[in-house]
């Protein structure tokens, strides 16, 4: 039985006091909002003004895209750069030092075995230890592939994702299987 | 005084009924949780078995936790407090039970459709269109009973725990209804109206306050009544209820865009979504301490008491998610643990601390009163707090620790920030797999906790009479300044007239031309001071007038519904209106061939979308994983949209042309075929199941409907379409062995995959800028 709300026990002397109405037996206090709840707020509701500021109408804050696209011409212009020393004897001495191609090596198993065999054999890829270059036979013939794929034939294009050094180890890799022209004067496999 | 003695008998049979329903499906929700957990760490567990692969039973698991057992528990939490605070029986014997047995028979249906593959494709809205009626029709069968029961109560005043739920019931409504309307294809098959962007803020203003009004706020109603019950203490602050309550509704519905931070969303959406989700964290501590400062007093019950350890964690753990969600959503914190498991994290804490746990109270608090019998073991109850609790906290320290890593390594970068230090995702992957079993052990132990749970409901309920609650009530009669506000009182007072001139002067300001703004921002600044004044001189004034709207139950209803719809229509009707082909820059997807339109629907079936985002960000490292950032455009005519939220996998909005077609069939028929270490599960269904080609027709009618450019198509002219695409693909696998015949899915699929990225340059013959 719910009693009327007058026979509610009555507020203890030196407690806070209770609203007048109990809800199901149900009272409540009216306490203060606690000073740094309400400052929590306040400084949300500041930060959301001056965001809201800067970002949409000062003209001070930078697109998302227009940043983005900044970011990476710079992305882009560090690697032209490495790719420039990247010759076609470079790549052929790195193909015989063992720090390159065991770097490559590694390049190689985790990422592009799974397409061209982890003895260069090739199966949903292409073989790259057999006599025939299907897209050139020169290094940075290979590079230009690897960097930017062949799309058409369902090569990615690792440059973006590897990067130039990781790259030019992996070919430095694969050339490891081929012979190096006389000229460098370098030991063939 | 002419107070009259009347004797009142509550429905307790329902509570009992819904009480049993949420224990049942607590159990069913948490064991599929638990399953899918463990097949992100085991793939084997996906038993190459459609209708058990993690894509199909994840929307499983979530539809399970939130709408079967949160929602069977609000039903139960609020059917028994609103007939005490509002001292009534419920309206409708009939709609009680048709509300339990119509909610019940849908979960039925989502749990035999969801596995069987048919979805709508987004999350949290996966079920198909006949089933989202029948949730719509119970929706209001809920709603037509509570607001009877509203109209015939016996108590004027409404307590904080009934505004609590006004908002839960017409929120969710909207929410549901809007985020719902498709066009069927076929009785079991629809598309959503909304395609690319519109479609994915429509659905995360959903989402987002799916969280906000299902899982939350009927769940702080709920609080406000069994909490100051079980520690037999006053409520903390009743002005705090009213200020927590009015900026919680109003806010929560802005915040939806913080699920689509550094995506192709535009910017002002964005940068709405992350201030708003920063305010939201004060109000949703509002009620935090309303909780906790409740129990002062009563702490010591803490020691004895399971009921009030299950509350007094359950506040704790919603605080520390509603910090969390601010945090998140902050847009650089959000580049690190957007689509990682952190997000995974913050919702297993909300949901399994939050809820479970106030649910978990509830039912040990309601089990004696509804069966007259003292709990069967306080001891099995407190094993089961202490285990969850382990449970919770092991589950969450391991997603935080998992999706900070894996962040971090998926945005590492070397070489001066050109190049990806971990380029391969499954090094990512394999690098949290620790990570992903510690959670299946809490969440494990978090489940054998609510296992005791449900022995010991058994064992108190088996052998025990039910019993349902009697009062004897005098009603009072209404004092002249109890009677209800009329129109005019609701709308002309100076907390709602203050409150909605601040509001349409700071959307001035927002977004209005620069003379406007500056008229906007001064205006609000003029505004909130002169209301600061008036309240300072004339505060009785306000809350003489919120005392009248305690009794006014309509006007309570309207400006509910009034503050938590204004946040929707400023960013959802802009959207929709200016985001058309017509105002596209740069980019413009091509309508997908009627063979990419069947893998698409294939790969909706799948789940796909539950690991894979379509949408690479505007950040440096997601452009060197993945290729260019998607622009709008380019989702502009998917229907639905397929943005994702968590990449258990890489990235797809760019994989079209990344590998070839053979690729993909060796890849999808065991994934480790080119991906060691991967955890996707095999599909070796696709090879041997036809494309559905017949349907297609109806399909693309529908989309051209939805405005999506499909010149006219008969049915014989997409069968022959599919079958010349079908044939070219089937020839390029003969090229590297792998072969198939084109009416298989497996076919449909890799069409659909080659195809993602590609779009059309706009080319523009007058210059059209988009507004």
């Amino acid at each position: 039985m719910t009693p009327p709300d007058s026979a509610h026990k009555p507020t203890a002397p030196g407690e806070d006091p209770l609203r007048p109405h109990a809800y199901d037996g149900i009272q409540e206090y009216d306490k203060r909002l606690p000073n740094w709840w309400l400052l929590t707020f306040y400084a949300t509701i500041v930060f959301w003004i001056g965001y809201w500021l800067y970002m949409q109408q000062t003209g001070l804050a930078v697109g998302d895209g227009k940043l983005i696209d900044e970011h990476m011409a710079r992305v882009e212009a560090v690697k032209l750069a490495a790719n420039a020393a990247l010759d076609d004897a470079t790549l052929w001495k790195m193909s015989r030092n063992p720090v390159f191609t065991e770097a490559g090596k590694a390049t190689f198993n985790t990422i592009c075995a799974s397409c061209h065999h982890v003895a260069l054999t090739g199966g949903i890829g292409a073989n790259l230890v057999d006599a025939t270059w299907i897209h050139g036979s020169q290094p940075a013939n290979l590079m230009k592939v690897v960097n930017e794929g062949v799309l058409a034939k369902g090569m990615p294009a690792w440059g973006p994702v590897l990067g130039t050094k990781k790259v030019s180890e992996a070919v430095a890799y694969v050339l490891s299987y081929h012979t190096p022209p006389a000229e460098l004067g370098l030991a063939p496999k | 005084m002419s107070d009259r003695k009347i004797t009142i008998n509550y429905n307790d049979r329902i509570v009992r009924q819904f009480m049993l329903a949420t224990v049942l499906w607590g159990v069913v929700g948490m064991l599929v949780g638990v399953l899918v957990a463990s097949q992100l760490n085991f793939w084997r567990l996906n038993f190459d078995l459609p209708w058990l692969t993690f894509g199909r039973l994840r929307p499983l698991h979530t539809n399970a936790v939130i709408f079967a057992f949160v929602g069977n528990m609000m039903f139960a939490g609020v059917y028994y407090s609103t007939q005490r605070l509002l001292k009534a029986r419920l309206a409708s014997d009939f709609l009680s039970s048709l509300h339990f047995w119509g909610w019940q028979a849908i979960i039925v249906c989502a749990a035999i459709t969801l596995p069987l593959g048919f979805t709508r494709g987004k999350e949290y809205a996966e079920l198909i269109w006949p089933i989202n009626i029948a949730v719509a029709l119970i929706w209001v069968v809920f709603a037509v009973n509570f607001f009877w029961t509203l109209a015939k109560r016996n108590e004027p005043s409404l307590y904080v725990a009934i505004w609590f739920y006004i908002a839960t019931i017409i929120t969710v409504a909207m929410l549901y209804i809007v985020n719902h309307i498709s066009i069927p294809t076929s009785l079991l098959h629809s598309y959503p109206v909304f395609g690319g962007v519109q479609d994915a803020l429509v659905q995360w203003w959903y989402g987002h306050n799916a969280v906000a009004f299902f899982l939350t706020t009927p769940i702080l109603g709920i609080m406000y009544y069994f909490l100051p019950k079980a520690a037999e203490r006053p409520v903390y602050s009743y002005r705090l209820s009213v200020i927590h309550f009015w900026s919680l509704v109003f806010v929560y519905i802005w915040a939806g865009p913080h699920h689509l931070l550094n995506t192709a969303l535009p910017n002002w959406l964005q940068a709405l979504g992350m201030t708003f989700s920063l305010m939201l964290w004060a109000p949703s501590w509002g009620g935090m301490l309303n909780g906790l400062l409740t129990l002062r007093g009563a702490w010591h019950k803490l020691r004895t008491d399971p009921v009030l350890k299950f509350y007094a964690a359950a506040v704790t753990f919603y605080g520390m998610a509603t910090f969390e969600g601010p945090l998140l959503s902050i847009k650089s914190v959000n580049a690190l643990a957007h689509y990682s498991d952190w997000i995974i994290g913050h919702v297993h804490a909300g949901a399994l601390g939050w809820n479970g746990f106030m649910a978990a109270g509830m039912i040990y608090w309601l089990l004696p009163k509804l069966w007259n019998k003292p709990l069967y073991s306080t001891a099995l109850a407190n094993l089961h707090f202490w285990l969850g609790t382990v449970g919770i906290l092991l589950y969450v320290a391991a997603m935080w620790t998992s999706g900070i890593t894996q962040g971090l390594m998926l945005n590492a970068t070397t070489e001066g920030g050109t190049v990806l230090a971990y380029p391969n995702f499954l090094d990512t992957l394999n690098t949290i797999r620790p990570m992903m079993l510690m959670r299946v052990i809490g969440g494990g132990l978090y489940l054998v906790g609510f296992l005791l749970l449900a022995y010991n409901v058994i064992r108190t309920i088996s052998g025990a009479q039910v019993v349902d609650g009697r009062v004897e009530v005098y009603v009072e009669e209404l004092k002249s300044s109890e009677r209800p506000l009329g129109a005019f009182g609701t709308f002309l007072n100076p907390p709602v007239v203050f409150s909605a001139l601040g509001t349409v002067l700071a959307c001035v300001w927002m977004f209005g031309g620069p003379v406007l703004q500056i008229v906007g921002l001064f205006g609000t600044a003029l505004c909130a001071i002169l209301a600061v004044a008036h309240f300072a001189t004339r505060g009785t004034r306000w809350a003489g007038w919120y005392e009248r709207l305690l009794v006014s139950a309509a006007p309570f209803t309207v400006l509910t519904f009034v503050a938590v719809a204004a946040g929707g229509l400023i960013q959802i009707v802009p959207t929709v209106v200016v985001n058309k082909a017509q105002n596209m820059e740069e980019r413009i997807a091509k309508p997908y061939t009627p063979l990419e339109l069947a893998g698409r629907d294939i790969y909706i079936r799948e789940g796909c979308y539950n690991c894979h985002s379509q949408m690479i960000r505007t950040m440096v490292p997601d452009v060197l994983r993945y290729g260019d950032y998607s622009r709008l455009g380019e989702s502009l005519f998917d229907h639905p949209y397929q943005w994702g939220s968590r990449r258990t996998g890489p990235d797809l909005a760019r994989v079209g042309g990344k590998y070839n077609a053979a690729w993909h069939f060796v890849h999808m028929a065991d994934p480790r075929n080119t991906s060691p270490g991967s955890n996707m599960p095999n599909y070796p269904w696709l090879f041997t199941k036809q494309t559905d080609v017949a349907s297609l027709y109806g399909k693309i009618n529908v989309m051209r409907t939805l405005g999506v450019p499909y010149p006219p198509l008969s049915a014989a002219l997409i069968a022959e379409e599919v079958e010349t695409q079908a044939k070219m693909l089937v020839e390029e696998l003969k090229a590297s062995q792998q072969l198939t015949s084109g009416d298989r899915e497996i076919v449909a699929l890799i069409a659909y995959l080659q195809r993602l990225g590609k779009f059309e340059k706009v080319v523009r013959t007058t210059a059209h800028a988009a507004p």
